[in-house]
């Protein structure tokens, strides 16, 4: 029962990692990512001896802005095109539960953005290398989070996909993106509003607090990270993302597709 | 055909167009800057997650505005140059190259730079707040002696400097020397020195450099000044030209200055001075 499921679990995401790597618009993106990275190689000689920090900022900015942009975009229209199209219906009459198809649509783009996030990691690498410097594997500790932030930034786009329309369910990711971006403000509004803190805080911790998968200054810096941190990071990403793919997968449920 | 004759003539036209602009404007022109968002916690607030790379791209433009306004401008202004570099170390407040040539920028007389000491000797002290860099400390001292000529506040920064995590060990007596030979030629040499040494190539080092060759001016000067009153006092009468000194016939003294510009000599007062046409030139207080 387990392994056949598990199965038919990959079998989809096999199917949306291969519909994925069709879209035009993922490298499109991918393609702006590894030459804006590559470019810090020219803006090295314009940063008055600054060249190793501006190619790693340049880098990982790059890779959390257009990881961002193809999770939001590819993420919102896994389900919702499906449902547009009328091809979900065959794949539901098939042995394949809603949940399966669901968990499964995750995983192919999760995979899927795990290959850009590895290509672009390639192409930083190969940028410091240009510019004479060996890549430094404390980045990595800056690039799990922003790998984990994208697999949040997911859930949350097939979330919208499941109960609105491409469109819509794009704006409301990149809101709930943004948002989570400003989570700080929240922190420090707490404090001045008084009685009315208590609703912030609230606001807090219910939206998703994207500051946590920021760890770039600190790594291009060279501050000491340690593994735990990135560990705890990793505990927040896997609960919030579950709790949004739980939630996601219910309405998926109870969506009719008459 | 008439349109193919129209493309060539119209084509032949536009580098007749261009030379008549680059007549007018010059061939090389700082385009007119402009700056939107004055506030740094504006752009960081506008940039959540990505404010490191929009610090290096505001000190990219601060570098282009400073080059642009140095080299190409026939009016050299500096105006945007302290926001610019405020809005950097606001994004990004570990950038400590920002502060370092941002500083350097500010506080060097104009036209070689926006000739703002206080603004500079201020940016310092904040990155060094910023950063716990004893070398932005450093800097700041020095700047304060340099610029604002007040040597018992250097000292008292260079003393501070030296209680700072892997601080040099000689700031201690530097801070001491500060306070006693305020004004003196060979502490500015020394300082100078102290920071063309630790600099990598580029524009801090030569920015020392260029110290140290008006400071090597002002000796040369020095010594034609002793040889005509030498030569005045042997003779009878003032040298006709720098030329005529022994010295200088010899070679042991040099009638140009470090950048290539005779020094002047003026017969009636028998006065030597840089020139004022050379870029080591400097109003009197500006040397220490």
């Amino acid at each position: 029962m387990g392994r056949a499921r598990l199965n038919r679990v990959l079998a989809v995401a096999a199917n949306t990692f291969r519909e994925s790597v069709r879209e035009r618009v993922l490298y499109n993106l991918l393609f702006f990512a590894v030459v804006l990275t590559l470019s810090s190689l020219v803006l090295k000689q314009l940063s008055l001896r600054q060249d190793e920090k501006i190619v790693k900022d340049v880098g990982l900015a790059a890779m959390d802005f257009f990881g961002t942009l193809i999770a939001v975009f590819i993420g919102v229209g896994l389900v919702s095109k499906e449902i547009e199209r009328r091809s979900l219906y065959p794949l539901l009459a098939k042995p394949l539960s809603r949940d399966e198809f669901f968990v499964g649509k995750f995983l192919g783009l999760a995979f899927t953005l795990l290959v850009n996030t590895a290509v672009m990691t390639a192409g930083l690498a190969v940028t410091l290398l240009a510019t004479g410097r060996a890549f430094d594997p404390g980045l990595l500790k800056g690039i799990i989070p922003i790998y984990l932030g994208l697999m949040l930034t997911v859930a949350i786009a097939l979330f919208f996909s499941t109960v609105t329309s491409a469109a819509v369910a794009a704006i409301g990711t990149l809101c709930l993106c943004i948002a989570g971006r400003y989570s700080d403000i929240l922190l420090h509004m707490k404090a001045d509003l008084g009685a009315a803190g208590g609703v912030v805080q609230f606001l807090y911790y219910v939206l998703p607090n994207f500051r946590n998968f920021d760890l770039k200054s600190q790594v291009v810096y060279g501050d000491p990270v340690a593994w735990s941190i990135v560990g705890q990071i990793g505990g927040y990403a896997l609960v919030y993302t579950a709790v949004v793919m739980i939630a996601g997968a219910l309405a998926f449920r109870a969506r009719d597709f008459v | 055909m008439k349109a193919k004759i129209a493309l060539v003539a119209l084509a032949a036209i536009v580098p007749f167009c261009q030379q008549r602009i680059d007549a007018a404007l010059g061939e090389h022109r700082a385009t007119e800057e402009a700056l939107y968002i004055w506030s740094g916690s504006y752009v960081k607030r506008l940039s959540p997650g990505f404010e490191n790379v929009m610090a290096d791209l505001y000190w990219l433009r601060t570098v282009q505005y400073f080059g642009g306004q140095r080299v190409f401008a026939k009016e050299k202004r500096y105006d945007l140059l302290e926001p610019l570099t405020q809005i950097t170390v606001t994004l990004d407040p570990r950038f400590e190259i920002a502060y370092q040539y941002g500083a350097i920028f500010l506080a060097e007389p104009w036209p070689r730079g926006a000739d703002r000491a206080e603004k500079s000797v201020a940016l310092l002290k904040q990155g060094a707040e910023a950063t716990g860099s004893w070398r932005l400390r450093q800097l700041e001292g020095y700047f304060t002696l340099i610029f604002l000529h007040d040597a018992r506040k250097a000292a008292e920064i260079l003393l501070e400097a030296s209680k700072m995590p892997g601080a040099a060990y000689w700031l201690k007596t530097l801070a001491a020397d500060t306070l006693a030979r305020a004004g003196d030629r060979e502490l500015a040499r020394r300082i100078w020195l102290n920071m063309y040494e630790q600099s990598d190539p580029g524009a801090i080092r030569a920015n020392a450099e260029f110290n140290l060759k008006a400071l090597q001016s002002l000796d040369d000067r020095d010594d034609l000044q002793e040889a005509v009153i030498a030569f005045e006092a042997e003779t009878r009468r003032r040298p006709r030209s720098l030329r005529e000194l022994p010295e200088v016939r010899t070679g042991k003294l040099r009638v140009m200055d470090p950048v290539g510009v005779p020094y002047e000599y003026d017969e009636t007062s028998g006065l030597v001075s840089v020139s004022q046409k050379s870029s080591l030139w400097r109003r009197p207080r500006e040397h220490l």
